[in-house]
């Protein structure tokens, strides 16, 4: 990457980020399915270029939180300001962020009858009004980014796991976002496909990209992230630098989810 | 792993090749697959002497000498186009021709056809053989019939051998395309015309005897167009093949596609009207309508597909269609009140395709597409028919129900796409809207609605609307096929899974586009089998058309031949003639959406 920011294995945690500009800003975001309370006064504010990973327990609401922020799910208390606009239940505020929102689903879900050039040009030439070469020629440099320009007219159903969510991330990232979204990105994948796409995660992550992982890989988490969000029952419990989360954590509850993985 | 080395089997097509099933000898085969225990010998044989006693019932029936096949052979034009006249002819051909020569245009340009080995094509000659050997024998025929039969079956059993055997084996095994097959098939039937005595039969009111019946080859106004017909499409073939060399492709498609779209109003226009047509009309008032819609309708929205445009775009869309509807309350040329509707769609529509100069032209483009199809269509329904035709209709038989058939089915594959849309969408009042439509529609019978349209409806337009028994009818059914259409279409929609929407919605996509590019073609390819089903099913229903006093095909089988002087209850024969038509048709259509299943299913897991 021709990127300036620092490229040693931890740079991302050294990086001073405070005088960034805030991308994502929740403030007390809660979300009730019927009476079951998925998210409680979630607040959090995310940074240009910053890298947050969400960790926690399957339920702890983190895939709710996440989906939340470009609106997939609608929270009912609080708010959340993506890059200055306020989501609220205003189209074109929901169309304009989900436009600089990129996301990638944990079961890739790219379209299966479209090829995997279509799949990626299809948004920024309908969404984007860009013109159709320009939009093809961006695609293939994409997928070359992401490792596979040789399957571009291949169908989804033709490509392996790993091979197809590093195309549903290439066809986000054609969107050119501000912000990128993974929800469990590598959970639904056989282990020796995982590496390949954390690999293209990872390099997105050093260009600069900000970027909010939700994810059970605590080496991605380790390596990559600048800050660590532990979430159980709706709820942050604790934030920090994956050192400060990794060596000393502070709450016991993250102690003991710690010592259950590792 | 498994998956990973079937992934990477579909990934590259190399490696090494699967082995081949064992081929076994048709001794051990039979034993294998019929014989293999005491119950499957016995299903076999049982299924076997049931088979033989419907197939010698079916012969015997069929080449019983009381049978008046020739009922059949005489009226072929009453049941293809009944009395449509004779010096008017040859726009019915030119139909026929202006489809064939699509057809074939199109099978080039889209690489139809297969290539088959020889050795399949020499087996498949071998068992239809077989197959006429069995004929001959379980048939009543007389000694001498049953020796020209055999011998016919050893000539083709002497053909398939000869091809097996010069189809080579292995890496150099010949192979044949098959629409060789098909046109050298096609030809040995047009030559038949011209050598094999099938009997010159015709039908003739105006005469005493009214029947001709003289030995020879069949007439010369059967054998001479079917040649020129043959000719035509092999022609036309040949031509597609230059275009799709010689001109780029997608365009070229685009173009046949569009051309088949229009060729339902234009040939129905061809066969239909009279040479005497009153053009004043069309070119005083239709044309200028016309005009202006195209004029106004341009600049309007070339206007509303400007991104700058924005809100005032969507009240001007409003007014238009409120427009459209008060048109209505006062007497005004139908022409006039749909184009309206028209056109306030489109303004509707036009914030979602708004964007830069090409998107807009091709959008006015399109808009001028649709209104062109849509006047002409209002043209050809509200002017009544001038061909003069004993009976009062126009023209009947076959015809007919194939004319109804494909007007209905391309009338309402949009409306009842919209309908399932309006019904799976969020806004209450199409949901509400189409559900009672769906319902209500679905819980009366089609003859009701038939009915109605051919007598109540023509009593309630306003005054110097005419529309034509045949158009009423046709409006009638294609609400009904849409109303089961919806829900065929619905389901699919509903198997499109909540990930691909959301997948759609992530990336930024307006309703409109999610539901365009994403959820339909999703949602139609699952319910091809039952839109088929749908489609086969409006085909042999129009068969109800009789009850409205249309002479289809079935009625004329029925009712028509068996009531003619010279072939007193000819029913059962004629009526075993028309299911074979229908069937031939049917069977097609259902060939069809097998292979557009596997075509679509090409990036399906």
């Amino acid at each position: 990457m021709t990127d300036t920011t620092p490229t040693e294995p931890d740079g991302g945690q050294t990086r001073d980020l405070s005088a960034a500009r805030d991308m994502i800003v929740c403030e007390n975001v809660s979300k009730w399915y019927g009476d079951f309370q998925a998210l409680e006064q979630v607040s959090a504010t995310i940074k240009e270029q910053e890298v947050v990973v969400v960790l926690g327990p399957s339920g702890s609401g983190k895939s709710t939180w996440i989906r939340c922020i470009n609106h997939l799910e609608v929270h009912q208390e609080g708010r959340i300001i993506v890059d200055d606009v306020e989501l609220t239940n205003d189209l074109r505020n929901i169309e304009q962020v989900r436009s600089e929102v990129g996301m990638v689903f944990q079961q890739f879900n790219l379209f299966p009858h479209l090829t995997v050039r279509d799949n990626v040009t299809l948004a920024p030439i309908w969404v984007r009004k860009k013109p159709r070469a320009e939009a093809e020629a961006e695609a293939t440099a994409l997928l070359e980014r992401v490792g596979i320009p040789e399957q571009a007219d291949k169908y989804p159903g033709q490509l392996s796991g790993g091979q197809q969510q590093r195309v549903a991330i290439a066809r986000a990232l054609a969107m050119e976002p501000k912000i990128m979204l993974f929800d469990e990105p590598t959970s639904a994948l056989d282990p020796e496909m995982i590496k390949e796409v954390l690999d293209v995660m990872k390099t997105l992550a050093l260009s600069g990209m900000t970027m909010m992982v939700v994810t059970h890989e605590m080496g991605f988490a380790k390596e990559v992230a600048d800050r660590i969000i532990f979430m159980e029952g709706g709820q942050i419990v604790e934030q920090g630098t994956p050192q400060h989360f990794f060596e000393n954590p502070t709450e016991d509850r993250t102690k003991l989810f710690l010592s259950q993985i590792l | 792993m498994s998956e990973l080395s079937s992934a990477a089997a579909a990934a590259n097509v190399s490696g090494a090749a699967p082995p081949e099933a064992p081929k076994l000898p048709p001794r051990q085969w039979a034993k294998e697959n019929l014989f293999s225990s005491p119950f499957s010998s016995f299903l076999t044989i049982a299924t076997s002497m049931v088979l033989l006693v419907i197939s010698r019932a079916l012969l015997g029936f069929i080449f019983n000498p009381i049978r008046q096949w020739n009922s059949t052979a005489t009226n072929m034009q009453l049941f293809f186009t009944r009395a449509y006249p004779d010096e008017q002819y040859v726009r019915v051909w030119s139909s026929l021709a202006a489809i064939i020569i699509l057809t074939s245009v199109s099978m080039a340009v889209w690489r139809a056809g297969s290539s088959i080995p020889l050795s399949r094509l020499g087996r498949k000659l071998l068992a239809g053989a077989v197959l006429l050997v069995l004929l001959a024998l379980l048939a009543p025929f007389s000694a001498s019939a049953t020796i020209q039969w055999t011998l016919v079956a050893v000539c083709v059993a002497a053909i398939g051998e000869g091809i097996r055997r010069s189809a080579g084996k292995g890496e150099d095994e010949r192979s044949v395309s098959s629409l060789t097959v098909l046109v050298v098939t096609l030809a040995g039937l047009v030559a038949s015309l011209w050598v094999v005595p099938f009997g010159h039969h015709t039908y003739i009111p105006s005469r005493q005897p009214r029947v001709l019946a003289e030995s020879g080859t069949v007439a010369l106004t059967t054998k001479l167009p079917w040649t020129i017909m043959l000719l035509i499409a092999v022609a036309a073939y040949l031509v597609g093949r230059v275009i799709r060399e010689r001109l780029p492709l997608n365009p070229t498609r685009v173009t046949l596609l569009v051309l088949w779209l229009l060729a339902p109003p234009v040939l129905i226009y061809l066969v239909l009207r009279d040479p005497s047509f009153d053009m004043g009309h069309v070119v005083s008032t239709d044309l200028p309508i016309f005009a202006a819609y195209a004029v106004g309708g341009s600049l309007l929205l070339s206007w509303l597909t400007r991104p700058s445009t924005g809100e005032a775009g969507r009240i001007v869309a409003v007014v238009i269609l409120i427009a459209g509807f008060c048109t209505f309350l006062t007497p005004m040329r139908m022409v006039v009140r749909l184009d309206m509707l028209l056109l306030a769609v489109f303004a509707l529509a036009a914030p979602t395709f708004a964007g830069g100069p090409r998107n807009r032209k091709r959008y006015v483009l399109g808009w001028l597409g649709v209104l062109g199809v849509m006047s002409w269509l209002i043209t050809a329904i509200n002017t009544p028919s001038t061909v003069s035709v004993p009976g009062g209709f126009f023209i009947g038989g076959f015809s007919i129900t194939l004319m109804v058939a494909v007007l209905t089915l391309v009338l309402s594959f949009p409306l009842g796409i919209a309908l399932a849309l309006a019904r799976t969408s969020t806004m209450p009042i199409f949901r509400l809207l189409a559900t009672w439509f769906i319902e209500f529609v679905r819980g009366v019978p089609l003859i009701t609605i038939l009915i109605f349209f051919s007598i109540m409806v023509p009593l309630f337009l306003p005054r110097g609307m005419h529309l034509g028994e045949v158009a009423a009818v046709v409006i009638g059914y294609v609400l009904f096929s849409a109303a089961y259409l919806a829900e065929n279409v619905r389901g699919g929609l509903q198997s499109v899974t909540r990930g691909q929407h959301e997948a759609a919605e992530a990336v930024g996509m307006t309703t409109a586009q999610k539901t365009l590019f994403i959820v339909l073609p999703q949602g139609l390819r699952v319910a091809i089998p039952p839109l088929v089903g749908h489609c086969i099913g409006v085909f042999k229903e129009t068969s109800l058309l009789a009850i409205i006093g249309v002479f289809d095909v079935l009625y004329i089988g029925r009712i028509v031949i068996p009531g003619q002087t010279e072939f007193m209850g000819s029913t059962k024969e004629n009526l075993l003639f028309v299911s074979v038509i229908y069937w031939v048709f049917a069977y097609q259509m259902s060939k069809a959406s097998q292979r557009l299943e596997e075509r679509t299913g090409l990036g399906e897991r």
